[in-house]
């Protein structure tokens, strides 16, 4: 019997059944864009606790969702954000000041040495910027030490290793060749450092074309791949579709009412209307309707 | 011959005006999304002054000196700019060396003490229990540590911003102070150079690196600054008012880079 190499297509159901409580996961993107938004719609509705988020670089809306839904126990990203949409995520910034949430304190290079050192099995990566800051001390995991060359001190950033990173590409074959379009942010320092990915895409493509240009692989051999059509949204997704700038700022008045007045109403209602009530993503692209989704070009 | 200034402008202009003096030809410049008036500032020196500067842009690296006109982008994941990209930056590439993307940087805070120290963590004096969760220090603490020099800019300034002491530090400007204060810390020389506000430009005097009033901007008296500052400020025998855009620069600004009048508000 010729043997045949094994599809990694599941649907965004059983990806989110990877997901167990506890866990550390990541998931990529970057703000207001490029977010596996059917996965995590599907891990909000199995109503999975207790997780340990490695966000992007700087993290977006798409964990403050997951935050208000209660899913979150701690948090590594930094910052958190909407940019012009607000300044700072609403039940991020509820979360913290209520004290329910544990914030991985970290800028941005700290970030990536963490996962840096995730991926190369080191204990941590030495940094040199953030001497002098607060950084060590709001984040104990952090430590000052002296560099065994210079006599100099340097931060030794401790390695962060998510159990499953979830990842949003534009295309990818059935074996688990993926393709970005755009720059893919920080997507392959979340890939290089997880022990399994799973990666959502909007269209899955042939082999063939794969091979017709491998430079543009971005993530190789990855576990499984989760084909989900505007699967980004609300969020941007580079070269198919701009972010939802209307459901953003639904979201965010939302979410804001509770931040601000500790109103959780209208959060609740968004999350009953547009995560726990429609069963899969397409229903939930049934409940955006099909001309908004396609209103979202750039031109 | 004597620089023709514009007459008519807000202080956005004005700021941006000043920003882009700060940029120096052939050098690679972090243009932010979210910051329009330093990003506006940058733009300018490119498309008027600086012809060879190398634009970090929405995740891209891009020169646009031929554009006749920046269309507007609100966010650092924008796409849309990604048309001029000449070669695209993956994020988790810019921790392998910052310098490939930046000599300058432009540093935002929500406290900042009188030795340029800054904080974008939060505020409350229990970091358990913080009574205003800011957004988090972004890039800032890494590209401001690489970067040659970094300008500290602020969209208000009030005595909640200025204060004595940060609550947390998140990207370190002269520590403790004193002409050596960054090498006490085991840190390079590169603390910040300019602080910039809606109502005057500060430096750091030299010997102390302590805040320093350096202009104030059109309609502003020396008393507005010090009263809005929480901690004391060195204040010049003489303060002049902050250099006004040329009519050049207010031209292109408008007609160019700010085209949908973000700055004119």
């Amino acid at each position: 019997m010729a043997l045949e190499r094994k599809s990694l297509v599941i649907d965004e159901r059983e990806a989110a059944s990877w997901i167990r409580d506890g866990m550390t996961i990541a998931i990529g993107g970057f703000i207001n864009s490029s977010h596996p938004m059917a996965i995590v719609r599907q891990i909000i509705r199995r109503g999975v606790r207790g997780l340990t988020v490695i966000g992007p670089a700087s993290g977006g809306l798409d964990l403050d969702l997951l935050i208000g839904a209660g899913c979150v126990r701690k948090l590594v990203t930094a910052y958190m954000g909407g940019e012009h949409y607000c300044p700072v995520a609403p039940m991020f910034r509820a979360a913290v000041e209520h004290g329910e949430l544990e914030v991985w304190e970290c800028d941005e290079g700290m970030y990536y040495c963490a996962l840096r050192a995730a991926a190369q099995r080191l204990p941590f990566t030495p940094w040199k910027a953030g001497i002098g800051t607060s950084f060590p001390e709001v984040n104990p995991d952090i430590k000052v030490f002296t560099d065994p060359i210079t006599g100099e001190p340097l931060l030794a950033i401790p390695a962060i290793k998510p159990d499953i990173a979830i990842i949003y590409a534009a295309h990818a074959d059935p074996y688990g060749n993926v393709q970005h379009i755009g720059t893919g942010f920080g997507d392959r320092a979340l890939w290089r450092a997880a022990d399994r990915t799973i990666v959502q895409v909007e269209r899955i493509i042939p082999n063939e074309e794969v091979r017709r240009n491998p430079l543009a692989t971005s993530l190789y051999g990855v576990d499984a791949v989760v084909r989900a059509p505007y699967g980004s949204h609300p969020f941007a997704a580079p070269g198919y579709y701009i972010e939802d700038a209307e459901h953003l700022r639904e979201y965010v008045a939302a979410a804001m009412t509770y931040a601000k007045h500790g109103d959780r109403g209208p959060f609740d209602a968004y999350l009953r209307r547009y995560v726990l009530e429609p069963e899969t993503h397409a229903d939930y692209l049934e409940v955006i309707g099909i001309k908004r989704l396609i209103s979202l070009h750039e031109y | 011959m004597a620089k023709a200034y514009a007459k008519d402008f807000t202080t956005k202009e004005l700021i941006a005006a000043f920003i882009a003096r700060q940029v120096r030809d052939g050098e690679r410049v972090a243009v932010g999304a979210g910051l329009h008036v330093p990003r506006a500032g940058i733009l300018l020196a490119h498309l008027l002054y600086c012809p060879n500067v190398r634009l970090y842009m929405v995740m891209t690296f891009t020169n646009v000196l031929k554009e006749p006109k920046m269309e507007p982008f609100y966010t650092v994941t924008d796409f849309r700019p990604a048309k001029w990209a000449e070669a695209y930056v993956l994020h988790d590439d810019f921790q392998e060396n910052p310098r490939l993307v930046s000599n300058m940087f432009v540093v935002g805070a929500l406290q900042i003490d009188p030795y340029g120290n800054s904080n974008l963590i939060g505020v409350g004096k229990d970091y358990r229990r913080l009574t205003f969760r800011g957004p988090g220090a972004i890039g800032t603490t890494s590209m401001a540590h690489y970067v040659d020099r970094y300008y500290l800019y602020v969209q208000s300034h009030d005595r909640r911003i200025f204060v004595e002491k940060c609550d947390f530090i998140s990207t370190v400007g002269w520590g403790e102070g004193g002409a050596d204060g960054r090498r006490r810390l085991g840190l390079p020389d590169n603390g910040p150079t300019y602080c910039i506000t809606p109502l005057c430009l500060m430096d750091f005097e030299p010997q102390t690196k302590r805040m320093r009033l350096k202009s104030v901007h059109p309609g502003v008296t020396v008393d507005d600054v010090v009263r809005n500052t929480g901690f004391e400020l060195i204040v010049p025998d003489i303060v002049p008012e902050t250099e006004p855009p040329t009519v050049e620069e207010l031209r292109v600004l408008r007609e160019r880079i700010d085209v949908e009048g973000m700055l004119r508000t």
